[in-house]
């Protein structure tokens, strides 16, 4: 008789609770109901987004994406500055915070005695969870000021504190908690039974961490970077207060690093503002609109999914 | 189990197509007094509601959605009895809401201010003509030199769209909204934002309702007309007309004000209403001389 | 001849060693720095705005005065309906995630639907809501929109929470039950869903402690500055909110002398959501610890 073993097996839950007849109890049809409805609703929320916004894509057509002014009294609608934008802002984002995060996270879960460890993640986990708009005070009442000081200190002339640059670093603050622990979650699945026996070859601890925990890690780390970036794509309030809100900013080449230290626009911070709700009366302005809405959750579900993916076969590899 | 989950979510999508392809009902509830409109307007109209709220027990929501664009278009679909805007409802604006009777009832006036920085104040520039105002918008002036102020880039915050504010100084300057060109500078939003960035920020100019600049943080200048006289924005030029960005300000309602609403502008109208009229900084009804 | 030095391989692979080390002991001092620099910032700004008056009045003169009681009502209001939304469409997805479900492809498919929910960026919460609610439904701005909008936020968060919690459940209580002749329902119901409970309170925790602070789903949806107190029916019916308060205090306040107000309304919304992740804080743990290395 099996004492305490758990519901681990994948059919241990299904097999152990089924009954010969009667399928569909109440709890089934509720819960099947239930699972139905939440499908519906993410599937719903796409199909609204594509039909709100087909008048901009009649309008448009592929400029939509390609064009690079965005003139909404006008009636001129190109989203690639802040396609740009957004890229941009999420990049500097994930480039300060993953060195860092992932750097912490192999200090806190490799060289931390485990009360210690523990003390830590519990700070980073809380600290996950401050909310962006508090974030996004911060920016606008402290952040932007070191930024525009600091850089006028290395002689650079911004226009102002808020920029691109301003949003990536504040940004960088708030998914470092993220990648932090979804970093330590990776490192802590790679078994520590083959730490030891890489200790036991011979090699030191940082060998054994770079030789072995690490690129076994490998897979979740990308994950956790990658969800991270996810976020950054999507963060809407702390973006909106420091990123200038300028539109049509794109540079003349693509690699100038002029638009860091320049206002911006990013997808998220023009849904934000105050167009959402002057384009309302406007069928074309509001499809636009919708059609940012639209783009936006593409390309976030593409890096969250991709981002799944890649956690879900790590874990299957510890 | 999966193919339940499957149909029913099929099922579920199509029920919200086709309910999706109904018409959409919406009619205002009663009960509450809804406001929604301009940030400048709002601030005697919150207070105003927190007093009738306090004493005369009435329901009221302000809300400051979408600026005096919001109040308009709010108003126009029958989500609020009263719009508060700072600016005229355009000609637009009523082909855009046929159905609509807008009645605009004044409650005050208030003066948009171009505002500088301290150190483009302290630098001697004191005023600006309608000329280089437009010059700056369109890009054409870039440094404070250009201008007689001091040796600085001109960061310039423009007010976001829909804002009363951006229409009285585009109205001033080109004439109506519709003849500005398109621009692309940073957007600021709310008051407190404008006058936060402005302060913090090195050669910068911004539009501001002139009662917010402090003379502190932030310095209101004088606009120079086309004879070269400096008007500053003072109560008694604001008054008179002679600044030329001064802006009326608005209580909107679709046709003729009763019940509620009707209560609410008479009390801003009254004595104590336009106590608080005044004490934002705006100038009541009866300060305005005719012009 | 001289004797090699035995431990000359081993002096020279500790530089390597202590480099590494170092870099990420690096890493970490640079992280902690920067999340307590986020920390003091806003407490040494806000604790002074605090007072039992702060908490418990009303707002006045359009945020310059008062208090924000009203306030911290209205994140609870959304925050609870947020609950009862998610509680029973997560147990549903839950069941039949850990129990129903025996394919390992439509598994992975749910997951990655869950996944890609949990993902969605809250201002398009927000958008499908003004589309949905406010216009279409023509509730106007209505906290039962708020609190679904939120609910549906956080379902990912609180199923995986159950998922995880029925996944380690003996099945010493469930053998039991089958034994004693019950149908497969009167299971869940009796053995699966009552043990369930902890991960339904950490997960629901974990989730509202998110829904408390998010502003994007109901700016456009469910609150307003100024001028609600208790919500009056469905349609035109907001409430006030920490989050959108310091959002708007932030931009368009009355005076410049509400800094103190702002900050403090931001503490106050920070110790809530602490407060919510911190109860969930130890069981979560432990289910993690377990789930490491059972």
């Amino acid at each position: 008789m099996s004492s305490g073993t758990a519901l681990t097996s994948p059919t241990d839950a299904s097999r152990a609770t089924a009954s010969p007849r009667r399928r569909w109890s109440v709890t089934a049809v509720s819960s099947t109901a239930f699972t139905a409805l939440t499908i519906a609703a993410l599937v719903g929320m796409v199909l609204l987004f594509a039909l709100q916004s087909l008048p901009v894509w009649r309008h448009e057509g592929t400029h939509y994406l390609t064009g690079d002014k965005w003139f909404f009294r006008n009636q001129v609608f190109g989203v690639l500055p802040m396609l740009y934008g957004t890229a941009v802002v999420a990049i500097v984002a994930v480039l300060l915070a993953a060195p860092i995060g992932i750097g912490a996270a192999v200090f806190a879960s490799e060289y931390l005695p485990p009360k210690l460890r523990l003390a830590v993640k519990l700070t980073i986990e809380l600290l996950a969870g401050v909310p962006s708009v508090v974030y996004g005070l911060l920016g606008i009442l402290v952040l932007r000021n070191y930024v525009y000081d600091g850089f006028r200190s290395l002689g650079v002339d911004m226009h102002s504190g808020d920029s691109l640059l301003t949003a990536g670093i504040l940004l960088a603050i708030m998914i470092l908690p993220t990648i932090m622990t979804l970093s330590d979650d990776a490192l802590r699945a790679v078994p520590s039974a083959q730490r030891q026996a890489a200790r036991g070859l011979g090699l030191t601890r940082g060998q054994a961490v770079r030789s072995v925990a690490l690129p076994q890690a490998r897979r979740g780390l990308v994950a956790a970077v990658l969800l991270a970036l996810g976020r950054a794509l999507g963060e809407m309030i702390a973006v909106f207060l420091v990123v200038g809100r300028q539109d049509n900013q794109l540079p003349a080449s693509w690699f100038s690093l002029k638009p860091l230290v320049a206002p911006g626009q990013t997808m998220s911070s023009k849904l934000g503002g105050a167009e959402t709700n002057i384009a309302y009366g406007d069928p074309l302005h509001w499809a636009a609109m919708v059609g940012l809405g639209l783009l936006l959750m593409a390309i976030v579900a593409i890096v969250t999914l991709v981002g799944g993916w890649l956690a879900g076969r790590s874990h299957a590899h510890a | 189990m999966t193919r339940g989950i499957g149909l029913s979510s099929a099922a579920f999508v199509l029920a919200l197509i086709v309910a999706g392809c109904k018409e959409s009902g919406s009619s205002p509830s009663p009960g509450a007094l809804k406001i929604n409109g301009s940030t400048t307007v709002n601030l005697p109209a919150a207070e105003a509601a927190e007093v009738l709220r306090a004493e005369r027990k009435m329901n009221i929501q302000v809300d400051t959605q979408g600026g005096s664009s919001g109040g308009i278009s709010m108003l126009g679909d029958g989500l609020v009895q009263i719009g508060m805007i700072s600016k005229h409802v355009a000609d637009d604006d009523r082909k855009k809401y046929p159905k609509v009777n807008f009645k605009e009832t004044q409650i005050g006036e208030d003066a948009v201010a171009l505002i500088v920085s301290k150190d483009v104040w302290d630098g001697g520039l004191r005023s600006l003509s309608k000329q280089q105002a437009k010059a700056i918008y369109e890009g054409k002036i870039t440094h404070w030199k250009d201008v007689g102020g001091p040796d600085l880039r001109i960061a310039f915050f423009n007010k976001e769209p829909g804002r009363g504010t951006w229409e009285v100084f585009v109205h001033w300057v080109y004439g109506s909204p519709k003849k500005a060109p398109p621009v692309s500078f940073p957007e600021v939003g709310g008051n407190e934002e404008t006058r936060n960035k402005v302060a913090s920020t090195r050669g910068a100019l911004s539009q501001l309702s002139s009662s917010w600049a402090d003379q502190r943080t932030v310095f209101a200048l004088a606009l120079k007309d086309d004879a070269g006289a400096l008007v500053d924005p003072t109560a008694a030029n604001i008054a008179t007309g002679k600044y030329p960005m001064s802006r009326p300000l608005f209580l909107l309602t679709n046709g003729e004000p009763t019940g509620d609403a009707k209560t609410f502008i008479d009390f801003l109208l009254s004595d104590r209403g336009q106590e608080l009229v005044a004490k934002h900084g705006y100038l009541r009804l009866k300060d305005l001389k005719p012009h | 001849m001289p004797t090699p030095d035995p431990f000359a391989t081993l002096h020279r692979r500790r530089w390597p060693d202590y480099v590494f080390a170092g870099a990420a002991a690096l890493c970490a001092a640079v992280a902690l720095g920067v999340l307590i620099w986020v920390i003091q910032a806003i407490v040494t700004r806000g604790f002074p705005a605090l007072s039992w008056q702060f908490l418990t009045e009303h707002i006045r003169l359009v945020g310059a005065e008062g208090g924000i009681f009203y306030n911290l009502v209205g994140t609870l209001i959304l925050i609870a309906t947020a609950a009862c939304v998610a509680t029973p469409v997560a147990l549903g997805i839950a069941l039949v995630r850990a129990v129903y479900l025996t394919g390992d492809r439509a598994k992975r498919t749910l997951d990655l639907i869950l996944y890609t929910l949990n993902g969605v960026p809250s201002i398009l919460f927000g958008i499908a809501g003004l589309i949905v609610f406010v216009k279409y439904l023509g509730w106007g701005k209505s906290w039962l929109s708020g609190g679904v909008l939120l609910g549906v936020m956080i379902l990912p968060t609180v199923t995986v929470a159950l998922v995880e919690r029925i996944k380690v459940l003996p099945t010493k209580y469930v053998e039991a039950a089958r034994g004693l002749g019950l149908r497969r329902s009167q299971v869940i119901r009796s053995v699966v869903l009552p043990q369930a409970v902890g991960g339904l309170l950490t997960g629901l925790l974990l989730g509202l402690a998110r829904a408390a602070g998010e502003t994007a789903p109901i700016m456009f949806t469910a609150t307003i500055f100024a001028g609600a107190t208790l919500p009056t029916g469905v349609r035109e019916s907001p409430v006030l909110s920490l989050p959108y308060h310091v959002f708007i205090l932030a931009q368009d306040s009355f005076d410049p002398a509400v800094a103190g107000k702002v900050w403090g309304t931001a503490t106050v919304l920070l110790i809530l959501v602490f407060l919510l992740g911190a109860i969930a804080l130890p069981v979560r743990l432990r289910v993690h610890e377990e789930a490491r290395h059972g």
